[in-house]
Protein backbone atom coordinates (compact mmCIF):
# COMPACT_ATOMS: atom_id res chain seq x y z
CA UNK A 1 0.00 0.00 0.00
CA UNK A 2 1.30 3.34 -0.95
CA UNK A 3 1.85 6.06 1.80
CA UNK A 4 1.97 9.28 0.91
CA UNK A 5 2.81 10.74 4.38
CA UNK A 6 4.78 8.52 7.07
CA UNK A 7 4.15 12.06 9.43
CA UNK A 8 0.70 12.38 9.24
CA UNK A 9 -0.30 8.23 8.63
CA UNK A 10 -3.68 7.20 8.24
CA UNK A 11 -5.49 4.63 9.73
CA UNK A 12 -5.46 2.08 6.63
CA UNK A 13 -1.95 2.30 6.25
CA UNK A 14 -1.37 1.98 10.22
CA UNK A 15 -3.23 -1.86 9.74
CA UNK A 16 -1.28 -2.78 6.95
CA UNK A 17 1.99 -2.49 8.97
CA UNK A 18 0.12 -4.16 11.83
CA UNK A 19 -0.91 -7.25 9.13
CA UNK A 20 2.21 -7.17 7.36
CA UNK A 21 4.49 -7.77 10.43
CA UNK A 22 2.82 -9.91 13.06
CA UNK A 23 4.78 -9.32 16.33
CA UNK A 24 4.59 -9.70 19.97
CA UNK A 25 0.76 -8.21 20.80
CA UNK A 26 2.46 -5.15 23.24
CA UNK A 27 5.26 -4.39 20.56
CA UNK A 28 2.18 -3.78 18.76
CA UNK A 29 0.53 -2.17 20.59
CA UNK A 30 3.39 0.61 21.26
CA UNK A 31 4.18 0.77 17.93
CA UNK A 32 0.53 1.59 16.83
CA UNK A 33 0.33 4.46 19.42
CA UNK A 34 3.51 6.10 18.24
CA UNK A 35 2.08 5.80 14.77
CA UNK A 36 -1.53 7.65 16.18
CA UNK A 37 0.28 10.07 17.93
CA UNK A 38 3.02 10.97 15.12
CA UNK A 39 1.17 13.39 13.85
CA UNK A 40 0.66 15.30 17.37
CA UNK A 41 2.71 18.50 18.13
CA UNK A 42 6.71 17.84 18.36
CA UNK A 43 8.24 17.78 22.05
CA UNK A 44 8.18 20.91 24.35
CA UNK A 45 10.29 21.60 26.94
CA UNK A 46 8.32 20.43 30.28
CA UNK A 47 8.77 22.39 33.38
CA UNK A 48 9.37 20.04 36.48
CA UNK A 49 6.47 21.20 38.20
CA UNK A 50 4.17 19.24 35.42
CA UNK A 51 6.21 16.09 36.22
CA UNK A 52 5.84 16.66 39.62
CA UNK A 53 2.13 17.26 39.61
CA UNK A 54 1.97 14.17 37.52
CA UNK A 55 4.21 12.03 39.87
CA UNK A 56 1.51 12.99 42.64
CA UNK A 57 -1.39 11.85 40.67
CA UNK A 58 0.52 8.29 39.85
CA UNK A 59 1.69 7.75 43.78
CA UNK A 60 -2.15 9.10 45.20
CA UNK A 61 -3.84 6.55 42.50
CA UNK A 62 -1.19 3.48 44.02
CA UNK A 63 -2.24 4.69 47.10
CA UNK A 64 0.77 6.42 48.53
CA UNK A 65 -0.32 8.86 51.02
CA UNK A 66 1.12 11.46 53.12
CA UNK A 67 4.24 12.19 50.97
CA UNK A 68 6.48 14.89 50.26
CA UNK A 69 8.20 15.11 46.74
CA UNK A 70 12.02 16.87 47.37
CA UNK A 71 14.47 18.38 45.11
CA UNK A 72 13.27 17.49 41.86
CA UNK A 73 15.71 17.66 39.22
CA UNK A 74 16.86 16.80 35.91
CA UNK A 75 19.19 14.00 35.47
CA UNK A 76 20.98 14.48 32.20
CA UNK A 77 22.65 11.64 29.89
CA UNK A 78 20.97 9.07 27.69
CA UNK A 79 19.40 9.23 24.43
CA UNK A 80 16.20 7.63 25.00
CA UNK A 81 14.34 8.77 27.86
CA UNK A 82 13.92 12.15 29.86
CA UNK A 83 14.73 11.64 33.85
CA UNK A 84 14.19 13.78 36.64
CA UNK A 85 15.37 12.90 40.09
CA UNK A 86 13.91 13.64 43.58
CA UNK A 87 13.42 12.61 46.72
CA UNK A 88 10.45 11.03 48.16
CA UNK A 89 9.68 11.60 52.15
CA UNK A 90 6.59 8.87 52.67
CA UNK A 91 5.55 5.82 55.12
CA UNK A 92 7.69 3.12 52.97
CA UNK A 93 5.91 -0.46 53.51
CA UNK A 94 7.46 -2.30 55.63
CA UNK A 95 10.08 0.35 56.44
CA UNK A 96 8.27 3.03 58.05
CA UNK A 97 8.73 7.22 56.72
CA UNK A 98 11.77 7.24 54.98
CA UNK A 99 13.53 9.63 52.27
CA UNK A 100 13.99 7.61 49.72
CA UNK A 101 16.21 8.56 46.64
CA UNK A 102 14.32 8.11 43.47
CA UNK A 103 14.04 8.57 39.57
CA UNK A 104 10.89 8.84 37.26
CA UNK A 105 12.22 8.02 34.02
CA UNK A 106 9.54 9.10 30.75
CA UNK A 107 9.24 8.79 26.65
CA UNK A 108 9.54 11.99 25.22
CA UNK A 109 6.94 12.44 22.23
CA UNK A 110 8.82 10.05 19.96
CA UNK A 111 11.85 8.16 21.46
CA UNK A 112 15.06 6.80 19.08
CA UNK A 113 14.12 3.56 20.43
CA UNK A 114 9.86 2.84 21.23
CA UNK A 115 9.76 0.63 24.03
CA UNK A 116 7.45 -0.42 26.70
CA UNK A 117 7.24 1.38 29.88
CA UNK A 118 5.13 -2.11 31.36
CA UNK A 119 7.60 -4.24 29.71
CA UNK A 120 10.91 -2.80 31.53
CA UNK A 121 8.37 -2.46 35.03
CA UNK A 122 7.41 -6.33 34.66
CA UNK A 123 11.00 -7.54 34.15
CA UNK A 124 12.59 -5.71 36.51
CA UNK A 125 9.98 -6.73 39.35
CA UNK A 126 10.52 -10.13 37.99
CA UNK A 127 14.04 -10.70 38.85
CA UNK A 128 14.18 -8.71 42.18
CA UNK A 129 16.14 -11.26 44.24
CA UNK A 130 17.31 -13.25 41.24
CA UNK A 131 19.97 -10.92 39.75
CA UNK A 132 20.96 -7.33 41.34
CA UNK A 133 18.34 -4.82 40.04
CA UNK A 134 17.32 -1.33 41.28
CA UNK A 135 13.95 -1.28 43.13
CA UNK A 136 10.77 -0.46 40.71
CA UNK A 137 8.36 1.56 42.67
CA UNK A 138 5.35 2.19 40.27
CA UNK A 139 4.37 2.74 36.41
CA UNK A 140 2.35 4.59 34.03
CA UNK A 141 2.31 2.69 31.19
CA UNK A 142 0.12 4.85 29.09
CA UNK A 143 0.42 8.43 30.37
CA UNK A 144 -2.63 8.76 32.38
CA UNK A 145 -1.23 11.10 34.72
CA UNK A 146 2.06 12.53 33.39
CA UNK A 147 2.94 13.83 29.51
CA UNK A 148 4.21 10.45 28.50
CA UNK A 149 4.21 7.28 29.78
CA UNK A 150 6.74 6.69 32.42
CA UNK A 151 7.97 4.53 35.35
CA UNK A 152 9.74 5.28 38.80
CA UNK A 153 12.59 3.08 40.05
CA UNK A 154 14.98 3.61 42.98
CA UNK A 155 18.42 4.59 42.92
CA UNK A 156 21.36 1.56 43.55
CA UNK A 157 24.77 2.46 45.21
CA UNK A 158 27.59 1.48 42.51
CA UNK A 159 29.22 3.10 39.37
CA UNK A 160 29.21 1.99 35.77
CA UNK A 161 33.00 2.11 35.62
CA UNK A 162 36.13 3.05 37.55
CA UNK A 163 35.57 6.50 38.66
CA UNK A 164 39.22 7.07 37.40
CA UNK A 165 38.35 5.13 33.76
CA UNK A 166 38.40 6.50 30.55
CA UNK A 167 35.80 5.61 27.86
CA UNK A 168 33.53 6.75 25.13
CA UNK A 169 29.65 6.94 24.88
CA UNK A 170 27.64 4.90 27.75
CA UNK A 171 30.30 3.35 28.87
CA UNK A 172 30.94 1.74 25.39
CA UNK A 173 34.94 1.23 25.04
CA UNK A 174 35.78 0.89 28.64
CA UNK A 175 38.33 -1.53 29.65
CA UNK A 176 38.61 -2.19 33.32
CA UNK A 177 41.25 -2.12 35.01
CA UNK A 178 43.05 -5.71 35.68
CA UNK A 179 42.43 -5.62 39.72
CA UNK A 180 38.91 -5.02 39.03
CA UNK A 181 38.01 -7.20 36.23
CA UNK A 182 38.90 -10.39 37.70
CA UNK A 183 36.74 -9.49 40.38
CA UNK A 184 33.59 -8.60 37.64
CA UNK A 185 34.23 -10.94 35.36
CA UNK A 186 33.32 -14.35 37.13
CA UNK A 187 30.11 -12.07 37.90
CA UNK A 188 29.10 -10.89 34.45
CA UNK A 189 29.17 -14.31 33.32
CA UNK A 190 27.23 -15.78 35.79
CA UNK A 191 24.78 -13.21 35.83
CA UNK A 192 23.93 -13.85 32.54
CA UNK A 193 23.58 -17.36 32.67
CA UNK A 194 21.16 -16.53 36.06
CA UNK A 195 19.21 -14.20 33.47
CA UNK A 196 18.68 -16.96 31.30
CA UNK A 197 18.16 -20.02 32.90
CA UNK A 198 15.42 -18.02 35.74
CA UNK A 199 12.06 -19.91 35.40
CA UNK A 200 10.25 -16.72 34.01
CA UNK A 201 6.22 -16.15 35.49
CA UNK A 202 3.77 -16.02 32.42
CA UNK A 203 1.15 -14.09 34.87
CA UNK A 204 4.27 -11.51 36.26
CA UNK A 205 5.04 -11.22 32.51
CA UNK A 206 2.12 -10.15 31.17
CA UNK A 207 3.20 -8.13 28.81
CA UNK A 208 5.27 -10.62 26.94
CA UNK A 209 4.60 -13.57 24.47
CA UNK A 210 6.45 -16.67 24.52
CA UNK A 211 7.81 -18.05 21.69
CA UNK A 212 7.18 -21.70 21.13
CA UNK A 213 10.55 -23.63 21.30
CA UNK A 214 11.32 -25.89 18.54
CA UNK A 215 9.85 -23.37 15.79
CA UNK A 216 11.44 -20.11 14.31
CA UNK A 217 9.12 -17.99 15.64
CA UNK A 218 10.98 -15.88 18.27
CA UNK A 219 13.68 -15.11 15.61
CA UNK A 220 10.55 -14.20 12.91
CA UNK A 221 8.67 -11.67 15.54
CA UNK A 222 12.42 -10.04 16.12
CA UNK A 223 12.90 -9.44 12.28
CA UNK A 224 8.88 -8.56 11.80
CA UNK A 225 9.85 -6.06 14.83
CA UNK A 226 12.37 -4.14 13.18
CA UNK A 227 11.35 -4.65 9.53
CA UNK A 228 8.15 -2.66 10.91
CA UNK A 229 10.05 -0.17 12.48
CA UNK A 230 11.85 0.74 9.71
CA UNK A 231 9.07 1.07 6.88
CA UNK A 232 7.17 3.38 9.47
CA UNK A 233 10.18 5.27 10.07
CA UNK A 234 12.16 5.95 7.24
CA UNK A 235 13.24 8.10 4.82
CA UNK A 236 15.53 7.09 2.37
CA UNK A 237 15.46 3.44 1.45
CA UNK A 238 18.61 1.28 1.81
CA UNK A 239 18.97 -1.42 0.08
CA UNK A 240 21.45 -3.19 2.45
CA UNK A 241 19.20 -3.17 4.56
CA UNK A 242 16.48 -5.36 2.28
CA UNK A 243 19.02 -7.83 2.08
CA UNK A 244 19.89 -8.12 5.34
CA UNK A 245 15.90 -8.67 5.99
CA UNK A 246 15.43 -11.01 3.23
CA UNK A 247 19.01 -13.06 4.44
CA UNK A 248 17.53 -13.02 7.85
CA UNK A 249 14.63 -14.59 7.11
CA UNK A 250 16.23 -17.21 4.46
CA UNK A 251 18.77 -18.39 7.36
CA UNK A 252 16.02 -18.06 10.65
CA UNK A 253 17.70 -19.78 13.66
CA UNK A 254 15.33 -22.77 15.09
CA UNK A 255 14.39 -21.87 19.11
CA UNK A 256 16.26 -24.53 21.40
CA UNK A 257 15.39 -22.59 25.21
CA UNK A 258 13.40 -19.65 25.86
CA UNK A 259 14.76 -17.02 27.65
CA UNK A 260 14.36 -13.96 29.39
CA UNK A 261 16.87 -11.88 27.09
CA UNK A 262 18.13 -7.94 28.70
CA UNK A 263 18.92 -7.42 25.15
CA UNK A 264 21.85 -4.26 26.33
CA UNK A 265 23.84 -6.77 28.56
CA UNK A 266 27.51 -5.30 28.65
CA UNK A 267 29.80 -2.57 30.54
CA UNK A 268 28.33 0.62 30.83
CA UNK A 269 24.72 -1.06 31.71
CA UNK A 270 25.48 -2.18 35.02
CA UNK A 271 26.53 -0.63 38.35
CA UNK A 272 29.43 -2.40 40.61
CA UNK A 273 30.53 -0.87 44.01
CA UNK A 274 33.95 -0.18 43.94
CA UNK A 275 35.06 -1.07 47.87
CA UNK A 276 34.30 -4.64 46.85
CA UNK A 277 33.94 -5.20 43.31
CA UNK A 278 30.37 -6.13 43.86
CA UNK A 279 27.71 -6.29 41.11
CA UNK A 280 25.09 -3.90 42.33
CA UNK A 281 22.42 -3.72 39.69
CA UNK A 282 21.61 -3.82 36.18
CA UNK A 283 20.39 -0.98 34.22
CA UNK A 284 18.01 -0.79 31.23
CA UNK A 285 16.14 -3.95 30.44
CA UNK A 286 13.31 -1.88 28.00
CA UNK A 287 13.95 -3.98 25.16
CA UNK A 288 14.46 -7.17 27.16
CA UNK A 289 12.05 -9.85 25.59
CA UNK A 290 11.55 -13.62 26.02
CA UNK A 291 13.49 -15.38 23.23
CA UNK A 292 16.85 -16.97 22.55
CA UNK A 293 19.52 -16.10 24.67
CA UNK A 294 22.02 -16.03 21.36
CA UNK A 295 20.97 -12.41 20.96
CA UNK A 296 22.78 -11.49 24.19
CA UNK A 297 25.64 -13.33 23.77
CA UNK A 298 25.78 -11.89 20.46
CA UNK A 299 25.19 -8.61 21.67
CA UNK A 300 28.00 -8.96 24.38
CA UNK A 301 30.66 -10.11 22.44
CA UNK A 302 30.09 -7.44 19.45
CA UNK A 303 33.45 -5.39 18.89
CA UNK A 304 31.79 -2.30 19.76
CA UNK A 305 31.72 -3.06 23.51
CA UNK A 306 35.52 -4.73 23.23
CA UNK A 307 39.04 -2.92 24.28
CA UNK A 308 42.29 -4.22 24.06
CA UNK A 309 43.69 -5.55 27.46
CA UNK A 310 47.21 -4.72 28.31
CA UNK A 311 48.99 -7.11 26.37
CA UNK A 312 48.14 -5.13 23.47
CA UNK A 313 46.58 -8.56 21.55
CA UNK A 314 44.15 -9.76 23.69
CA UNK A 315 40.39 -8.29 22.93
CA UNK A 316 38.41 -8.15 25.97
CA UNK A 317 34.67 -8.90 25.74
CA UNK A 318 33.06 -6.16 27.11
CA UNK A 319 36.49 -4.87 28.58
CA UNK A 320 36.20 -7.65 31.08
CA UNK A 321 37.62 -11.13 29.72
CA UNK A 322 38.80 -12.44 26.64
CA UNK A 323 35.52 -14.35 24.80
CA UNK A 324 36.82 -18.11 25.13
CA UNK A 325 36.92 -17.54 28.88
CA UNK A 326 33.03 -15.62 28.75
CA UNK A 327 31.74 -18.37 27.20
CA UNK A 328 33.38 -21.19 29.02
CA UNK A 329 32.17 -19.31 32.35
CA UNK A 330 28.92 -18.86 30.76
CA UNK A 331 28.27 -22.73 29.98
CA UNK A 332 29.43 -23.78 33.05
CA UNK A 333 26.94 -21.55 34.93
CA UNK A 334 24.19 -21.79 32.97
CA UNK A 335 24.45 -25.60 31.36
CA UNK A 336 23.02 -23.54 28.25
CA UNK A 337 25.55 -24.22 25.21
CA UNK A 338 26.26 -21.76 22.64
CA UNK A 339 25.48 -22.29 18.68
CA UNK A 340 28.17 -20.37 16.55
CA UNK A 341 25.77 -19.86 13.52
CA UNK A 342 22.67 -18.78 16.13
CA UNK A 343 25.29 -16.17 17.69
CA UNK A 344 26.41 -14.79 14.03
CA UNK A 345 22.56 -15.02 13.10
CA UNK A 346 21.89 -12.56 16.07
CA UNK A 347 25.22 -10.28 15.42
CA UNK A 348 23.42 -9.60 11.54
CA UNK A 349 19.93 -8.80 13.87
CA UNK A 350 21.39 -6.37 16.32
CA UNK A 351 23.16 -4.84 13.78
CA UNK A 352 20.14 -4.73 11.36
CA UNK A 353 17.96 -3.32 14.80
CA UNK A 354 20.91 -0.08 15.71
CA UNK A 355 20.76 0.66 11.50
CA UNK A 356 17.18 0.77 12.24
CA UNK A 357 16.69 2.95 14.89
CA UNK A 358 19.73 5.05 13.36
CA UNK A 359 19.10 5.73 10.19
CA UNK A 360 14.95 5.64 9.90
CA UNK A 361 13.95 6.01 13.90
CA UNK A 362 16.44 8.92 14.31
CA UNK A 363 15.84 10.70 11.21
CA UNK A 364 12.12 10.76 11.78
CA UNK A 365 11.99 12.08 15.21
CA UNK A 366 14.95 14.57 14.62
CA UNK A 367 12.92 16.04 11.79
CA UNK A 368 9.38 15.78 13.42
CA UNK A 369 11.16 18.00 16.57
CA UNK A 370 10.05 14.96 18.77
CA UNK A 371 12.37 15.11 21.47
CA UNK A 372 14.74 16.49 23.86
CA UNK A 373 17.67 15.23 22.59
CA UNK A 374 17.15 16.16 18.75
CA UNK A 375 20.77 17.48 17.85
CA UNK A 376 22.20 14.13 19.79
CA UNK A 377 20.49 11.86 17.57
CA UNK A 378 20.72 13.27 14.53
CA UNK A 379 24.29 13.39 15.01
CA UNK A 380 24.33 9.63 15.38
CA UNK A 381 23.11 9.44 11.87
CA UNK A 382 26.18 9.59 10.83
CA UNK A 383 27.75 6.53 13.00
CA UNK A 384 24.83 4.48 10.72
CA UNK A 385 26.86 3.79 7.86
CA UNK A 386 29.20 2.05 9.69
CA UNK A 387 27.33 -0.25 11.27
CA UNK A 388 25.15 -1.08 8.49
CA UNK A 389 28.60 -2.00 6.48
CA UNK A 390 29.83 -3.91 9.60
CA UNK A 391 26.35 -5.77 9.28
CA UNK A 392 27.35 -6.14 4.99
CA UNK A 393 30.68 -8.09 6.33
CA UNK A 394 28.91 -10.10 8.68
CA UNK A 395 26.10 -11.40 5.79
CA UNK A 396 29.16 -11.78 3.08
CA UNK A 397 31.08 -14.14 5.74
CA UNK A 398 27.62 -15.91 6.88
CA UNK A 399 27.20 -16.45 2.81
CA UNK B 1 22.60 10.00 2.14
CA UNK B 2 20.71 10.20 5.18
CA UNK B 3 22.60 12.97 7.05
CA UNK B 4 21.47 16.32 5.17
CA UNK B 5 21.22 19.84 6.06
CA UNK B 6 16.94 20.29 6.49
CA UNK B 7 17.22 17.73 9.43
CA UNK B 8 20.86 18.66 11.00
CA UNK B 9 19.87 22.35 10.83
CA UNK B 10 16.30 21.57 12.37
CA UNK B 11 18.11 19.73 15.23
CA UNK B 12 20.24 22.63 15.88
CA UNK B 13 17.96 25.39 15.80
CA UNK B 14 15.75 23.38 18.55
CA UNK B 15 18.71 22.73 20.84
CA UNK B 16 19.07 26.39 20.88
CA UNK B 17 15.91 27.46 21.37
CA UNK B 18 15.09 24.41 24.06
CA UNK B 19 17.95 24.40 25.78
CA UNK B 20 21.10 26.85 25.04
CA UNK B 21 19.06 30.17 24.98
CA UNK B 22 16.91 29.38 28.20
CA UNK B 23 20.08 28.59 30.08
CA UNK B 24 22.27 31.36 29.44
CA UNK B 25 19.19 33.61 29.45
CA UNK B 26 19.51 36.61 32.15
CA UNK B 27 23.19 35.28 33.08
CA UNK B 28 24.80 36.89 29.96
CA UNK B 29 23.67 39.41 27.90
CA UNK B 30 26.01 38.71 24.91
CA UNK B 31 25.59 35.12 24.61
CA UNK B 32 21.62 35.11 24.98
CA UNK B 33 21.67 38.29 22.06
CA UNK B 34 24.44 36.06 19.86
CA UNK B 35 22.09 32.43 20.91
CA UNK B 36 19.43 34.06 19.13
CA UNK B 37 21.23 35.37 16.14
CA UNK B 38 22.61 31.47 15.95
CA UNK B 39 19.12 30.20 15.48
CA UNK B 40 17.31 33.43 13.05
CA UNK B 41 20.68 32.63 10.71
CA UNK B 42 19.68 28.94 11.18
CA UNK B 43 16.03 29.11 10.14
CA UNK B 44 16.98 31.57 7.37
CA UNK B 45 19.80 28.55 6.40
CA UNK B 46 16.75 26.36 6.27
CA UNK B 47 14.58 28.42 4.18
CA UNK B 48 17.29 29.39 1.69
CA UNK B 49 18.78 26.34 0.96
CA UNK B 50 16.20 24.26 -1.07
CA UNK B 51 16.13 27.75 -3.25
CA UNK B 52 19.37 28.63 -3.30
CA UNK B 53 20.01 26.90 -6.60
CA UNK B 54 16.93 28.24 -8.26
CA UNK B 55 17.80 31.73 -6.78
CA UNK B 56 21.25 31.76 -8.54
CA UNK B 57 19.84 30.60 -12.20
CA UNK B 58 17.19 33.05 -11.93
CA UNK B 59 19.94 35.73 -11.17
CA UNK B 60 22.17 34.62 -14.04
CA UNK B 61 19.20 35.08 -16.85
CA UNK B 62 18.58 38.17 -15.66
CA UNK B 63 22.39 39.20 -15.60
CA UNK B 64 22.47 37.82 -19.40
CA UNK B 65 19.05 40.05 -20.60
CA UNK B 66 21.06 42.81 -19.05
CA UNK B 67 24.20 42.00 -21.01
CA UNK B 68 22.71 41.68 -24.07
CA UNK B 69 21.18 45.22 -23.68
CA UNK B 70 24.30 46.37 -22.59
CA UNK B 71 25.98 44.82 -25.75
CA UNK B 72 23.22 46.56 -27.99
CA UNK B 73 24.28 50.09 -26.78
CA UNK B 74 26.84 52.15 -29.30
CA UNK B 75 30.48 51.60 -28.57
CA UNK B 76 32.81 53.66 -30.82
CA UNK B 77 35.37 53.85 -28.19
CA UNK B 78 37.85 51.40 -27.92
CA UNK B 79 37.89 50.67 -24.08
CA UNK B 80 33.92 50.87 -24.26
CA UNK B 81 34.65 48.22 -26.83
CA UNK B 82 36.96 46.07 -24.88
CA UNK B 83 34.45 45.56 -21.88
CA UNK B 84 31.00 45.07 -23.99
CA UNK B 85 33.75 43.04 -26.09
CA UNK B 86 34.77 40.82 -22.64
CA UNK B 87 30.39 40.88 -21.20
CA UNK B 88 29.63 39.12 -24.66
CA UNK B 89 32.29 35.97 -24.07
CA UNK B 90 31.45 35.80 -20.87
CA UNK B 91 27.19 36.03 -21.71
CA UNK B 92 27.65 33.28 -24.37
CA UNK B 93 29.96 31.07 -21.54
CA UNK B 94 26.90 31.76 -18.86
CA UNK B 95 24.05 30.95 -21.42
CA UNK B 96 25.76 27.22 -21.78
CA UNK B 97 26.33 26.95 -18.55
CA UNK B 98 22.20 27.75 -18.12
CA UNK B 99 21.13 25.47 -20.39
CA UNK B 100 23.44 22.95 -18.68
CA UNK B 101 21.66 24.06 -15.26
CA UNK B 102 17.86 23.40 -16.68
CA UNK B 103 17.64 20.81 -13.66
CA UNK B 104 17.62 21.36 -9.62
CA UNK B 105 19.47 19.47 -7.77
CA UNK B 106 16.32 18.40 -5.78
CA UNK B 107 15.54 16.66 -8.66
CA UNK B 108 18.94 14.55 -8.48
CA UNK B 109 18.11 13.43 -4.58
CA UNK B 110 14.45 12.39 -5.65
CA UNK B 111 16.12 10.43 -8.50
CA UNK B 112 18.46 8.49 -5.83
CA UNK B 113 15.20 8.64 -3.91
CA UNK B 114 13.46 6.58 -6.32
CA UNK B 115 15.90 4.42 -7.41
CA UNK B 116 16.99 3.18 -3.59
CA UNK B 117 12.98 2.14 -3.14
CA UNK B 118 13.10 0.75 -6.84
CA UNK B 119 15.99 -2.01 -6.28
CA UNK B 120 14.48 -2.47 -2.09
CA UNK B 121 11.07 -3.36 -4.27
CA UNK B 122 13.34 -5.76 -6.52
CA UNK B 123 15.59 -7.55 -3.87
CA UNK B 124 11.70 -7.95 -2.20
CA UNK B 125 10.27 -9.33 -5.00
CA UNK B 126 13.44 -11.76 -5.35
CA UNK B 127 13.01 -13.02 -1.70
CA UNK B 128 9.61 -13.66 -1.61
CA UNK B 129 10.61 -16.20 -4.53
CA UNK B 130 13.62 -17.48 -3.28
CA UNK B 131 15.92 -19.45 -5.48
CA UNK B 132 19.46 -18.83 -6.90
CA UNK B 133 18.38 -15.92 -8.39
CA UNK B 134 17.55 -14.28 -5.25
CA UNK B 135 21.27 -15.04 -4.40
CA UNK B 136 22.33 -13.45 -7.38
CA UNK B 137 20.66 -10.56 -6.52
CA UNK B 138 21.61 -10.22 -2.71
CA UNK B 139 25.46 -10.91 -4.46
CA UNK B 140 24.78 -7.33 -6.78
CA UNK B 141 23.39 -5.41 -4.02
CA UNK B 142 26.71 -6.39 -1.50
CA UNK B 143 28.97 -5.20 -4.16
CA UNK B 144 27.13 -2.13 -4.63
CA UNK B 145 26.70 -1.36 -1.14
CA UNK B 146 30.16 -2.29 -0.50
CA UNK B 147 31.33 0.74 -2.79
CA UNK B 148 28.52 3.23 -1.61
CA UNK B 149 28.75 2.57 2.54
CA UNK B 150 32.28 3.04 1.90
CA UNK B 151 32.00 6.67 0.70
CA UNK B 152 28.84 6.84 3.43
CA UNK B 153 31.29 6.79 6.23
CA UNK B 154 34.27 8.74 4.40
CA UNK B 155 31.66 11.61 3.97
CA UNK B 156 30.79 10.78 7.59
CA UNK B 157 34.86 10.76 8.84
CA UNK B 158 34.87 14.57 10.62
CA UNK B 159 32.46 12.62 13.20
CA UNK B 160 34.77 10.72 14.64
CA UNK B 161 33.45 7.44 14.66
CA UNK B 162 35.97 5.55 12.50
CA UNK B 163 38.24 3.50 14.57
CA UNK B 164 40.88 3.61 12.09
CA UNK B 165 40.54 6.91 10.04
CA UNK B 166 43.18 6.12 8.24
CA UNK B 167 41.78 3.12 6.32
CA UNK B 168 38.79 4.58 4.77
CA UNK B 169 39.90 7.01 2.18
CA UNK B 170 39.17 10.62 1.84
CA UNK B 171 35.61 11.56 0.08
CA UNK B 172 37.51 13.62 -2.55
CA UNK B 173 39.37 11.12 -3.77
CA UNK B 174 36.94 8.91 -4.52
CA UNK B 175 33.83 11.53 -5.85
CA UNK B 176 36.29 13.65 -7.56
CA UNK B 177 36.39 17.53 -7.45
Amino acid sequence: MQVTDKNRPNEAWIASMRSRFPCEAEIDRILTRKLRKRSSPSYQPIPLETLVAGLEKLLRVNRVEDFSIESPRWLSGGASKLQMAFDLEWQRPGAGFERTAMVLRMEPAESIVETSRLREFQLIKEFAGVVPVPPVFWCDPDGEYLPYPALVYGFAPGVPKPTTAVSGVSGVGTRMPRAIREYLAPQFAEILARIHRHEFSRENLSAFDVPRVGTTECAEWGVNWWDRVWQEDADEDVPMLSVASAWMRRNLPVLDFASVVHSDYRTGNFLYTEHDNRITALLDWELGRIGDRHQDIAWTTSRAFSSMAEDGKTMLVCGLMPEAEFFERYQKASGLSIDPRTVHWYKVYNAYSIAVLILGTGYRIARNGKTHQDILVAWLIGIGYMIVDEMRQLIEEGC
Amino acid sequence: MQMRPDVQIAAMAKAMQDVVIPAVAGTNKLAEEQAKLVVGMLHLMAHQLPLQFRFDRDELERLMAAGAALEALPAADPAIRSATDALAGHRGAAAQLLEQCRRDPAELQQSVHAMRASICAVVEAFAAKGGDAQLEVERIVLAMSAEQLLRDRSLMKPQGWEPDPAAVPDIVSMIGD
